[in-house]
């Protein structure tokens, strides 16, 4: 496969072209699945526990039915046909927790759906939630979530790799680090939603769907409600976020298209905030703890892990497997380990169930791992940096401990960079000068720094490493009579501009402007099978897949241009929107009329043989690509009250070879603010009795503006060997390592009144107290 | 149900609203206007901010019978008639300061009566503007500098 377009016939890729989605977003003509107004839509709300476990004693439906406005109410017994979902693991020993629509039997967690109500509007529907009895009967803390699910811990998985014991007995020092990674959520700004339509007379079920994968949520869909997946079409109109949350098929969804199927009527649910928090797509809670080995000049021997995910009630989609096997795996990151081992796995507890959350896993080890670097380097009293240096890897390709294959990266060399702009060593005389001072309480100053890997756009390959499931992905080009070139992807954008990327990779190959390139996303019935976007995947595939169809259909237009032209295809090309020969202006052949021929002209579609001008293309990246980069922080801590200030953040970021710089950029920024959301702000908090505490916007606090400094970004652009054009997936690696860069600031900071805080986010009252206590 | 006239985007509606209607349902529902966003509906958040009378509100911690003799601006109205983006928006698309698009319409009704004194803003002052608004995609930065550079125009 040729990499094509070559570096110099890039007219496009590379630049910061404007986004083509933006006008219909700044002008609110841009719709999103809740603006969708279908005649005779009934609204649903639904009737949820209010215990975090408990036996199911009574449903009483009736009062309800009384309501004014409400038109049906359905309970467990009315989706018991319904096929519960279930994880899609496929590991030897996983436990399954089957996900029931509206479990008839028990609930496991507060905000656990239990009825559902059908009403004129939301009004009406919340009026008749709430006229539901619902008797429950606590379960006790002694009873298991699962009759088949001994300590509650449906996976386990323990691994060892080099040699790990003999490296621990003959370390000169061993440090260790116990973090707690917070439950966060996804908060999207645009919650979950559905507005679902049944066809009675063709049998097709429609759905307007917010989710990140519209031909997998169609799988999911069409296997619990036991339609054939061709009788699904899902749309997605536009999407206001998603961040990992919403990729997995929610009993919500589940009960609208049952709902919408039984009564012939539209049914619309859209998760308001606070069903988002108390129900919704949580992520990340772990308990995690890291021991390395060092010999007595602070080189790395091995390190051992221990990971358990808090998965919440049930494990679905994906899973919790994301937090818990990528962090197990991540742990090495960009260092030489001779040894490592990891024991890791995930436990189902009275919470909401664990959704993806971007950074998944990889979060937790890039954090605990560079926390327990500091911590090494002050006991050994090697400067932190200096550690780093002596046991990260060199530029270029490396391989892990784990045997994963690294492509080239600028590790080092983004590392190095990030200390020149963010001055460390100017940044160290400051902090001296500041203990130093000693006419006032001395200022707290600290600076972290986080250099990261990322690998991502993982195809089938990724099955080696232990993920579950494979990879189909294709991207469908085709030219109509008015020479317009239409792109459909594998890939669904919701807020990464992948209309203005993926038009401006099509762009360069046809010779023609990005505006003049449509692009089509989330609609299964208008795009081609694929995974849709998650882990920082789309840059990858939608790269492969477009330059394969692109390079099937160019190749037709080239051929009608050496018939229609009578020249050689060498000495033709794609320019300006027509096909032309080489050096000579007057003889081209706009698209239009190309297309035209190929429809049309007799002689042309003889000669063709196969007129036709769309092609639909597969890719499957043969091995990840690896993106790379530094965060480096500083901040001051206030000594009075424990609040954090930013000062600086500073991003080198290597992406490979970047379609749109000022995209990137976007990524980059937003993953920032999401890392110091989970550093300083961000925390979901039960009671001990399992009650949410945190179930509104003013208690469950993100990032402000007021909150964050601007992020300064350095790019390095080593192109990829794995993926097409030199691109590497990207935008997960500053959000995960971010929170490091800040914790380890933070520390530094306080280092001198210890730094043995182990729970997050560090909040000014656990800072305050540390504080305090010294 | 109450009758109300209200004023939006320069058309007169005459309404009978049930009392509990929110304005940010009225503006969406019944009025077609989905270009307001409810991220929240109870204030935090920021995206359904519309301007009555000329001042950036909440409409989902407003009832429309409150919205009775009043006039109401959308994000629709924002843009010339011809589809020319206004300043601000233009800014915000030339600086990146949207990604997903959600939180835009409550973040340019919160910002836009600002940019109407004419005083060149500064990013201090642009960042606790739109603290009251949540965004989750872009880290604020380019928004703040896209207001910034439409305050200078």
């Amino acid at each position: 496969m040729t990499d094509w377009p070559t570096q110099a016939e890039r007219r496009w890729a590379g630049r910061r072209v404007q986004r083509l989605e933006d006008p219909g977003m700044l002008t609110g003509a841009t719709r999103y699945v809740t603006d969708v107004q279908l005649p005779r839509t009934l609204e649903l709300a639904f009737v949820r526990s209010h215990a975090p476990t408990a036996r199911i004693v009574s449903i009483d439906l009736d009062p309800a039915r009384d309501v004014a406005g409400v038109r049906a109410v359905l309970g467990p017994a009315d989706v018991a046909d319904v096929q519960p979902t279930v994880d899609i693991l496929h590991l030897d020993g996983a436990l399954k927790t089957p996900r029931f629509t509206l479990p008839g039997d028990r609930v496991r967690y507060v905000g656990e759906p239990v009825a559902a109500v059908l009403a004129d509007d939301r009004y009406a529907a919340e009026d008749g939630a709430d006229a539901v009895i619902v008797e429950l009967e606590p379960l006790g803390d002694g009873e298991p979530m699962y009759d088949d699910i001994p300590g509650d811990r449906y996976f386990h998985q323990v691994a060892a790799h080099g040699d790990v014991e003999g490296a621990f007995e003959r370390a000169r020092h061993t440090v260790r680090r116990r973090l707690h990674v917070q439950r966060v959520v996804t908060s999207p700004l645009e919650t979950c939603g559905i507005v679902a339509d049944y066809d009675s007379a063709t049998g097709e079920l429609t759905c307007y769907l917010s989710t990140q994968q519209p031909h997998l949520a169609r799988a999911a869909l069409a296997e619990a409600v036991g339609l054939p997946v061709s009788h699904i079409r899902i749309i997605c109109p536009a999407m206001g976020g998603g961040f990992g949350g919403k990729e997995v098929m929610l009993p919500e969804y589940l009960c609208a298209a049952v709902a919408a199927i039984r009564l012939r009527r539209p049914v619309r649910w859209v998760e308001d905030r606070s069903e988002a928090l108390t129900a919704g797509a949580h992520g990340k809670e772990a308990e995690a703890e890291l021991e390395a080995a060092l010999d007595g000049d602070g080189r790395l021997l091995a390190m051992r892990s221990r990971f358990v995910s808090d998965t919440g009630a049930y494990s679905s989609g994906i899973g919790a497997y994301v937090e818990f096997m990528v962090g197990a795996f991540t742990v090495p990151g960009l260092y030489d380990l001779g040894g490592y081992a990891y024991d890791t796995g995930g436990v189902v507890t009275h919470k909401a169930p664990l959704s993806p959350f971007r950074g998944v896993g990889m979060t937790t080890s890039q954090t605990v791992r560079e926390v327990l670097l500091d911590d090494a380097a002050r006991v050994l009293d090697i400067d932190r940096m200096e550690l780093r240096r002596r046991n990260m890897v060199p530029d270029g390709p490396w391989r892990t401990v784990l045997g994963e294959e690294y492509e080239p990266g600028s590790w080092r060399t983004a590392f190095e960079r990030a200390l020149e702009l963010i001055d460390y060593e100017g940044f160290l005389e400051r902090q001296a000068l500041a203990r130093k001072q000693v006419t006032r309480p001395p200022r707290l100053l600290g600076i972290g720094v986080s250099p990261f890997v990322e690998a991502a756009g993982i195809g089938s390959a990724g099955g080696a490493g232990g993920l579950p499931g494979g990879s189909h992905d294709n991207a469908t080009i085709g030219i109509d009579l008015s020479g317009r070139i239409t792109v459909a992807l594998p890939t669904f954008s919701h807020g990464q501009g992948h209309r203005t990327t993926a038009a401006q990779l099509v762009a360069d190959m046809f010779g023609v402007a990005p505006e003049d390139v449509r692009v089509i996303d989330g609609d299964t019935a208008r795009t081609p099978f694929g995974m849709g976007t998650f882990g920082s995947r789309s840059g990858v595939f939608i790269a492969g897949t477009v330059n394969r169809a692109g390079e099937i259909v160019r190749d037709k237009l080239m051929r009608v241009g050496e018939i229609l032209l009578e020249a050689a295809c060498e000495d033709l090309e794609l320019v300006d929107g027509a096909v032309g020969v080489r050096g000579a202006p007057s003889r081209r052949i706009p698209l239009a009329a190309v297309a035209g021929a190929a429809h049309f002209a007799p002689h042309v579609r003889a000669e063709l043989g196969d007129p036709t001008l769309t092609a639909t293309a597969f890719f499957d990246p043969p091995r990840p690509t690896h993106s790379n980069g530094t965060i480096a922080a500083t901040v001051e801590v206030d000594r009075d009250t424990g609040g954090v200030a930013i000062e600086r953040i500073v991003v080198v970021e290597d992406c490979g070879t970047m379609v749109n710089p000022m995209i990137v950029e976007g990524q980059i920024r937003g993953g920032v603010a999401q890392g110091v959301g989970l550093a300083l702000l961000e925390r979901y908090v039960y009671d001990d009795f399992g009650q949410p505490q945190t179930t509104t916007l003013a208690e469950y606090l993100l990032p402000r503006a007021t909150d964050l400094p601007p992020i300064e970004i350095e790019h390095i652009e080593t192109p990829s060997e794995n993926g097409t054009g030199g691109i590497k997936g990207m935008a997960e690696g500053p959000a995960s390592a971010t929170p490091a860069a800040i914790i380890c600031a933070v520390f530094d900071a306080i280092a001198p009144h210890g730094t043995s805080i182990e729970e997050l986010p560090l909040r000014p009252e656990t800072l305050a107290a540390a504080l305090a206590q010294s | 149900m109450t009758a109300i006239s209200l004023t939006v985007n320069g058309a007169t509606h005459e309404l009978d609203v049930s009392p509990r209607l929110l304005l940010a349902d009225l503006l969406r529902d019944e009025l077609g206007l989905t270009g307001t966003k409810i991220g929240c509906a109870m204030g935090a958040c920021g995206a359904c901010t519309v301007l009555v009378d000329g001042e950036p509100v909440r409409s989902c911690l407003m009832f429309a019978v409150q919205a009775d003799r009043r006039s109401v601006r959308t994000v629709e109205d924002l843009a010339a008639q011809n589809g020319d983006l206004h300043p601000l928006q233009a800014a915000l698309q030339a600086h990146h300061g949207l990604q997903c698009g959600y939180c835009t319409p409550g973040m340019l009704m919160s910002v836009a009566p600002m940019l109407e004194s004419g005083q060149p803003l500064e990013p201090d002052a642009v960042r606790e503007a739109i603290a009251g608004n949540l965004c989750r995609c872009t880290g604020y930065q380019t928004i703040v500098e896209a207001v910034v550079e439409a305050s200078r125009r």
